[in-house]
């Protein structure tokens, strides 16, 4: 049974060549009189190549080229091996581990590519040979081929799992926002935040969201968030890009760094269309940093709704409870009827002071951002523009006072209607 | 308690009151504690932050939240 090395002998022979390269002693044909002119002065084959070699490096520095990748083979050292060509010549290309695990990709065969790289010799077989540093696929082939790489990967470990996804807080008390400080993100998430819920403080997290440092910066900033332990919600995202802009969020560590975060996670990499792997593996996507916000918190105006809305059915069944109270000692009735109206009357005086609270905590008087309320000159409050004509006298109460006014006219529209709940 | 753990704790003591069989005192009881979850839970939506933060970390692991000037 042949061994696999026999079956297979190029990557033995490829591999030697790191050390082949360095290993060729220096050339000496020019060391000599007339090298290789006479028998006696016979050049080496290795002096041959070397000479090509050196004659080749010096005449042809690296540049661009482009063609078709055909029979590629990763060694289990990680270096590359691969022909490329196009309809009328080929040429051995070879990529070594150090360069390779930089590139997006390992392309498939028959894949367009464009490759950076050094036209040099191969000693040990005498043949050209193109060492790549740098490979780009042409189109989106190599691009689609990476995201679903590393999207098997994290998808084998259960990250994209929809049952793995948190809900967002309800109300969070603080969002880390991990994105660059002088974006247009960071500044479109703090002013629909600021819009709709000023009770949520922002904390910016510096993070390069560009270039080859992008994923690592990213990394760093949610690893200090998890340090710093303030934030009950992170948005991590940056405004729109190229897909090269984006890329840095379809970073495997990265991606993993999200799904380990021990707040939720919304993801907001602008971009409409391609969905990143971080989207996939936070606990909301969305498509904007603008759309992130708004995922994030409640408007202001619906809780402060809900909470009077349960004011109200707090008061209605307290007041309900004890007009039944009332109501059965009232039948209960003769002889005892002096003591217990008296009890009765205990607690419904307690009651009214229940009633003094329930009004001094209406969320209008506290919530004082951008909220007003306005009185009739009996200091009945208006909510309606028929509470009002023109030339009525109105006090505007605030936050920190009051403001008498003087209605000019009045102006009927269609009534507001209440927002809806957000979406998640 | 969290704005919303105040919002579900008055929402049950709502739906308690409604119930027929608490005692009148136990109801009176029930009705301050969900005065207190409102009052707490207006005051969560009465902080009003300005400014956007930037967290810092110092050399020595602690951090801080100075205001981030634009």
């Amino acid at each position: 049974m042949p061994s696999q090395d026999l079956l297979d002998p190029a990557p033995s022979l490829f591999e030697d060549e790191d050390t082949a390269c360095v290993s060729v002693p220096p050339a000496r044909y020019d060391a000599m009189p007339d090298p290789g002119g006479t028998p006696a002065s016979a050049i080496t084959v290795a002096t041959l190549t070397a000479a090509t070699r050196d004659i080749l490096e010096g005449a042809v520095p690296p540049v661009w080229v482009r063609g078709e990748v055909v029979g590629f083979k990763e060694h289990r050292s990680g270096h590359w091996y691969f022909t490329l060509k196009d309809a009328e010549a080929q040429i051995r290309c070879v990529a070594w581990a150090s360069d390779a695990r930089r590139f997006l990709a390992a392309p498939d065969e028959g894949m367009a590519v464009i490759v950076r790289g050094q036209l040099t010799v191969f000693p040990g077989r005498g043949e050209l040979q193109f060492r790549v540093r740098a490979l780009e696929g042409v189109g989106e082939g190599l691009w689609r081929k990476a995201l679903e790489v590393t999207r098997a990967r994290l998808e084998a470990d259960g990250l994209l799992a929809a049952e793995r996804k948190r809900s967002l807080p309800f109300l969070p008390r603080c969002i880390a926002v991990v994105t660059s400080t002088d974006g247009a993100a960071l500044h479109d998430v703090a002013a629909v935040i600021r819009r709709r819920c000023p009770a949520t403080r922002i904390v910016a997290v510096e993070a390069t969201v560009q270039g080859r440092e992008a994923a690592a910066s990213v990394r760093a900033a949610l690893a200090r968030v998890c340090r710093w332990g303030g934030a009950d919600l992170v948005i991590v995202g940056r405004g729109g890009g190229s897909r090269e802009d984006l890329w840095a969020f379809n970073d495997e560590r990265l991606a993993r760094a999200v799904a380990d975060m021990p707040v939720p996670v919304i993801s907001a990499v602008g971009h409409e269309i391609d969905v990143t792997l971080c989207d996939l593996v936070a606990d909301w996507r969305a498509p904007t940093p603008s759309a992130a916000a708004e995922a994030a918190v409640p408007q202001l105006a619906d809780l402060v709704r809900q909470l009077g809305d349960l004011r109200d059915a707090l008061g209605a069944a307290v007041l309900e409870r004890l007009g039944a109270a009332r109501q059965r000692l009232r039948v209960a009735g003769g002889a005892v009827s002096g003591a217990a109206a008296q009890v009765v009357e205990r607690r419904g005086l307690r009651l009214q002071g229940l009633g003094g609270r329930l009004d001094a905590l209406s969320p209008l008087a506290t919530l004082a951002r951008g909220y007003a309320v306005l009185h009739g000159v009996s200091g009945q409050a208006i909510t309606s523009t028929s509470g009002l004509a023109a030339g009525d006298r109105f006090m505007v109460r605030l936050r920190d006072g009051r403001v008498d006014g003087l209605a000019e006219r009045v102006e009927p529209g269609p009534p507001l209607t209440p927002a809806t709940p957000r979406a998640p | 308690m969290s704005f919303e753990a105040s919002v579900r704790r008055v929402e049950e003591i709502v739906r308690a009151l409604e119930g027929e069989e608490l005692a009148l005192e136990r109801a009176l009881l029930l009705f301050e504690e969900g005065i207190a979850c409102l009052r707490e839970a207006s005051l969560e939506l009465s902080k009003a932050e300005q400014a956007v933060r930037l967290l810092r970390e110092r050399a020595d692991g602690s951090f801080d939240t100075p205001e981030l000037r634009a």
